[in-house]
């Protein structure tokens, strides 16, 4: 199978400090790889580097075959990389629609120079992204929101705007850093079909940052665990969570190894 | 259409204007004009892409003197020079939209300020090029031909009024067009949220640069236009008094909102002569209005009264 997205040997330092250190990680096309690990163990750091709000300081990167280890944020999300943030994160002063039809300019085909002088052609192409933003919207069942601003929102509607924001520029790669966060049990299970749909009906490739372990459990093909910035286990999800080392580096006494170090 | 519709009875209103007024009122307006220019310019890079510039007067000040030493040097006529001020001015403006790619906010507001003071340095001091204090002064517009036959005469006020009114209406045209296209939704999700605006694929290098290119063109035609109605330049013009006035004007009007700078505009500038001799007091009141819409209502009055619409 062949890999959508492939870290090797990544590495980031904060300061003294190494948040990430010699971390190996890859997606194949059309799987559910998931990332866990304990608080401060380097999984937000990690998803930023793969996205590229962080410069990995060693280690290569390769998206879909493409060296993509310098490249800017912007950049990556036109090769076709999507995520959603776990602090969530919308465009505030703008409506749910503009929210969605914002993350597809970058697809659009007329320039803006078009867009400034109303040519026919970019008014089209505009009236195309809204009324893609308006299916995916009600594929959520969240079309009586479209003109609404975001801050009208439930958190768990919220979440779900940024997952069709996501999908709006049609990406091969999704990245969601703890999507479950703050839902409800029902809304989970809701989250997990959805999840799973994503990656079956639009054939997104999805790596998953994630606390709650149903989440995981249900979902992925393929674990990854973190601790300490180091890969410490990697496996099939129901294996990895009673593999000894990743069950003391959750309850075990690795607190009490970091306490003495 | 009905925002244009509006603006063209707006227009209507001021093109006629000069019928009815003095020489001195058609003034105050032509003056009331100019300001919009800046505070709508103003707008499109604080407003509308969040990155606040305090070099206004700066670009204003660039656009007239590249229209008065274009006079003195070439002799060159008003319409060349409108496009030659936007031009200087619009490239200085990519300039100073540089060290926006790295600083935000406070920072960035203080490299403004260090950009307006050398503008004014430079051309209060380079004598021999700018006059220095004594600054460069202007012919009568020219009239406007073609093929030896004369369009329309700019010498007289009135003439001169409604070129002036002709510019700031394409002005304004041109910022509600950048402000309503996509490059103006760019712009609000850079302000709204950096990271998230990269993270969707929006080039935020592109739009800081263009909002600081698009406001100091249009300050540098504003520029311009005073350069030839004042017959004349001089450093003192184009102060950073300047900038924080159409700071104020911005600010309480409503950032963000187009409308609200050009209301806040005609505001200070047509508040001072109802004043009388309180107006030696203008940029005292202007300081504590500024200090009250900051503190009461930090999005302006438009801005306020859309959110009470909008609820």
């Amino acid at each position: 199978m062949s890999k959508i997205i492939e870290a090797k040997g990544i590495t980031k330092r904060f300061g003294g400090v190494v948040a990430v250190n010699a971390v190996d990680l890859s997606v194949e096309k059309g799987q559910i790889v998931g990332l866990i690990g304990p608080n401060g163990s380097g999984k937000s750091t990690m998803v930023n580097l793969v996205t590229g709000e962080l410069l990995a300081d060693e280690g290569g990167l390769l998206f879909n075959g493409h060296d993509i280890s310098r490249m800017p944020l912007y950049k990556r999300a036109r090769l076709g990389m999507a995520r959603s943030f776990q602090m969530l994160r919308l465009f505030h002063s703008l409506s749910v629609e503009e929210n969605l039809v914002l993350a597809s300019h970058m697809r659009m085909t007329t320039s803006v120079v078009d867009s400034l002088f109303g040519r026919a052609a970019a008014r089209e192409e505009t009236e195309r992204a809204r009324a893609k933003a308006r299916e995916l919207l009600a594929w959520f069942d969240l079309q009586e929101f479209a003109e609404r601003p975001v801050t009208a929102m439930s958190i768990g509607q919220q979440r779900m705007v940024e997952i069709a924001r996501g999908l709006m520029s049609e990406p091969t790669l999704l990245v969601l850093d703890e999507p479950a966060a703050g839902l409800s049990p029902p809304n989970v299970d809701k989250l997990i079909v959805l999840i799973r749909r994503l990656r079956d009906e639009f054939g997104i490739s999805i790596l998953l940052v994630e606390h709650v372990m149903r989440v995981v459990r249900d979902l992925c093909d393929r674990v990854v665990v973190l601790d300490s910035g180091q890969k410490i286990a990697e496996g099939v999800p129901d294996v990895v969570v009673k593999d000894p080392v990743v069950v003391e580096a959750y309850i075990g006494s690795g607190w009490k190894r970091r306490a003495q170090a | 259409m009905k925002p244009y519709l509006i603006g063209l009875a707006v227009a209507l209103v001021l093109a006629v204007a000069p019928f009815v007024l003095g020489g001195y009122e058609t003034n105050v307006l032509m003056m009331m004009l100019f300001f919009v220019i800046l505070a709508v310019g103003l707008d499109l890079v604080a407003g509308y892409c969040g990155q606040f510039s305090f070099a206004t007067g700066a670009f204003y000040g660039l656009g007239a003197y590249t229209a008065a030493i274009m006079s003195r040097d070439l002799g060159s006529p008003i319409w060349l020079n409108l496009p030659a001020g936007a031009v200087v001015a619009g490239l200085f403006g990519l300039l100073l939209g540089i060290p926006a790619l790295r600083l935000k906010g406070h920072f960035l507001a203080i490299v403004t300020i260090a950009f307006q003071t050398i503008v004014y340095l430079v051309i209060s001091q380079w004598t021999s090029f700018t006059g220095g204090q004594v600054g460069v002064s202007l012919p009568n517009p020219a009239p406007l031909t073609a093929f030896g036959v004369t369009l329309v005469q700019l010498g007289s006020l009135r003439s001169y009024y409604w070129l002036t009114l002709a510019v700031a209406v394409i002005c304004l045209l041109l910022a509600w067009r950048l402000a309503h296209s996509r490059l103006g939704s760019e712009w609000i999700a850079i302000r709204d949220d950096e990271t998230l605006a990269a993270a969707v694929g929006i080039d935020t290098t592109r739009g800081k640069l263009t909002a600081f290119i698009a406001s100091a063109a249009l300050a540098g035609v504003a520029g311009v236009l005073t350069a030839h109605a004042m017959r004349g330049v001089t450093p003192d013009d184009f102060t950073i008094w300047i900038s924080a006035t159409v700071v104020a004007m911005m600010v309480l009007g409503g950032r963000g909102t187009f409308i609200g700078p050009i209301l806040g505009a005609v505001f200070l500038v047509l508040m001072p002569e109802v004043l009388g001799r309180l107006a030696e007091y203008k940029m005292l009141i202007y300081g504590s209005l500024l200090v009250l819409a900051i503190t009461l209502m930090p999005e302006g009055v438009i801005g306020r009264l859309r959110r009470r619409a909008a609820r």
